[in-house]
């Protein structure tokens, strides 16, 4: 056999699994009704309508601050109720604190809600409490669980279990070694995930918004209903200022966070 | 020590309770400003036991009734896979245009990652609705927006593996005369191909939970069933679309930890 040559042996283990991956392709794609066709009809129309879109309405500029600054406090809240919420399923759901069978109803509470998309909640909560920011807060924090929950009460298991020992010899209660033990020791992690979920709470805030929270998702929706498409642009290019301006903050408050090292 | 530090509340005690107080005034001007009152939520908590009386038992018929729910299963599925599919392509292309050690060129590089962050700060709800006027509602527009959002989230990811891969093998074939192609053939890929590879499986699991996101807007698929149940207040359906959904979502996540364990466990792309 030459070396330089292809052979179907050497390249066996590529080969299979790639025509098993286009094979699977293709299947969903005739499922999606995905033609190349469409895709460049598509892309025709889109540059068209974007053409369309253009320029942005100025005037209604102003009018879409308020909205903005209520999906942005929708978030915000969404995000602080949800931190407290995490917290204590993070506590319910780490071995260290908690007795097996409570840690293991919690740790599937906890899977059960990161299996259930955010929006699928709002919908259920808009179905029993009626349209407004109430049930989109509501759902947010709820959707901070699955997420943080985890990763709160990981951090937790991992904790130099020395420390608690060391507490619990010199007399002080559970309620003591969490407040003082453990709660100083995840704040600075704590606090990094809560803002990574502040990021994605404000892009969730649009979308759920647009469901029936209020806020700018709201007026992007509305605008596209209504074919105002000016309007729509503006909302657009406030929603990416929003998104970018809180990825930017976020990256630049955890970075600080990290230098220094811990929040004494 | 003078008798002050002892007697009056430390330092750090001080900036503790102003950092707390500062934040509690905050959240409470927020909720304020919303009208929301948090302890609404249990004492009005009897809307959602009428509305989970409302939605048990769950009313499966859905599923035996027509056979439209087990296409909108497949259809969410194929969305998301072909998503997944398509925009790691993508991104895996524009990352090797954007990574310092594979393009030479500092201006393609800088207009590629320009490129990237642009896709990554469009929501995606405005992707769907553009979309959906662009190729009409269904899975095909569900399917593109889920391109969109891979690139964006998984470009950036990709650059930052591909620029810190080990240089030295490909210094070392370089030296004996390999070309830039060959470098980036035997030495870049087979570092950066299992990173990659574990990175998608993880996007499938998030591609399908927006897929079902992106359905009530248009999309297609189980979302779409859901938000109509939802709209005609069929609450039983309501469970039946959810508990789905939880199922669907559940096999995926141990689905893709299983082929990643499979995949990446044994070292076989080595």
């Amino acid at each position: 056999m030459n070396r330089g040559e292809f052979s179907f042996k050497r390249y066996r283990k590529y080969i299979i699994p790639l025509l098993l991956l286009a094979a699977v392709t293709e299947g969903a794609a005739i499922v999606c009704g995905a033609t190349f066709e469409k895709l460049e009809d598509g892309l025709t129309k889109g540059i068209v309508f974007f053409r369309f879109m253009s320029p942005p309405d100025w005037p209604a500029f102003s009018e879409m601050l308020q909205p903005a600054f209520q999906s942005i406090m929708i978030a915000f809240l969404g995000t602080v109720f949800g931190t407290l919420l995490s917290i204590v399923f993070a506590m319910l759901a780490s071995s260290n604190l908690a007795p097996g069978w409570v840690r293991n109803t919690a740790r599937f509470l906890i899977g059960l809600e990161r299996s259930i998309p955010e929006i699928v909640i709002l919908l259920l909560l808009i179905a029993a409490f009626g349209l407004g920011p109430m049930p989109g807060i509501i759902a947010l924090a709820l959707g901070c669980i699955g997420m943080l929950g985890k990763l709160l009460a990981d951090t937790i298991e991992e904790l130099d279990p020395v420390m608690m020992d060391a507490m619990e010899s010199v007399g002080a209660n559970k309620m003591q070694i969490i407040v003082f033990g453990v709660l100083p020791q995840i704040m600075p992690n704590l606090i990094s995930y809560s803002l990574f979920r502040l990021e994605i709470n404000i892009r969730l805030s649009v979308i759920l918004g647009a469901v029936g929270a209020g806020g700018i998702g709201y007026e992007l929706d509305y605008s596209f209903n209504m074919l105002q498409y000016h309007r729509a642009f503006t909302a657009l290019l406030v929603i990416i200022a929003m998104v970018f301006g809180t990825e930017r903050l976020s990256y630049m408050l955890r970075k600080n966070i990290k230098m220094e090292g811990a929040l004494k | 020590m003078n008798l002050d530090d002892i007697t009056l509340p430390s330092k750090q005690y001080k900036r503790k309770v102003t950092i707390f107080s500062i934040s509690a005034v905050v959240v409470s001007l927020a909720c304020i400003y919303l009208n929301f009152n948090p302890i609404g939520f249990f004492t009005e908590f009897h809307f959602v036991r009428d509305l989970l009386g409302e939605m048990f038992p769950p009313n499966y018929q859905v599923l035996a009734e027509n056979s439209s729910t087990g296409y909108a299963i497949l259809q969410t599925l194929s969305m998301a896979f072909l998503g997944t599919v398509y925009g790691g392509i993508i991104a895996m292309i524009l990352a090797f245009l954007a990574a310092s050690n594979t393009m030479p060129y500092r201006v393609v590089r800088v207009i590629v990652q320009v490129v990237v962050s642009l896709v990554r700060v469009l929501p995606s709800l405005v992707v769907v609705l553009i979309f959906v006027i662009a190729v009409g509602p269904g899975a095909f527009a569900g399917m593109l927006t889920l391109v969109f959002a891979t690139i964006g989230t998984f470009g950036k990811l990709f650059t930052e593996i591909i620029e810190n891969s080990e240089k030295a093998p490909g210094e070392a074939i370089y030296s004996v005369g390999a070309s830039r192609f060959q470098v980036i053939r035997y030495s870049i890929i087979p570092q950066v191909l299992p990173s990659f590879i574990a990175s998608l499986l993880y996007a499938l699991d998030v591609s399908i939970r927006a897929a079902i996101g992106l359905g009530i807007f248009g999309g297609g698929g189980i979302g779409f069933k859901l938000q109509l149940a939802e709209k005609v207040l069929h609450y039983r359906d309501v469970t039946a679309y959810v508990s789905i959904i939880i199922v669907l979502v559940i096999l995926t996540e141990k689905l893709s930890d299983y082929l990643r364990r499979r995949i990446l466990g044994e070292g076989r792309l080595r």
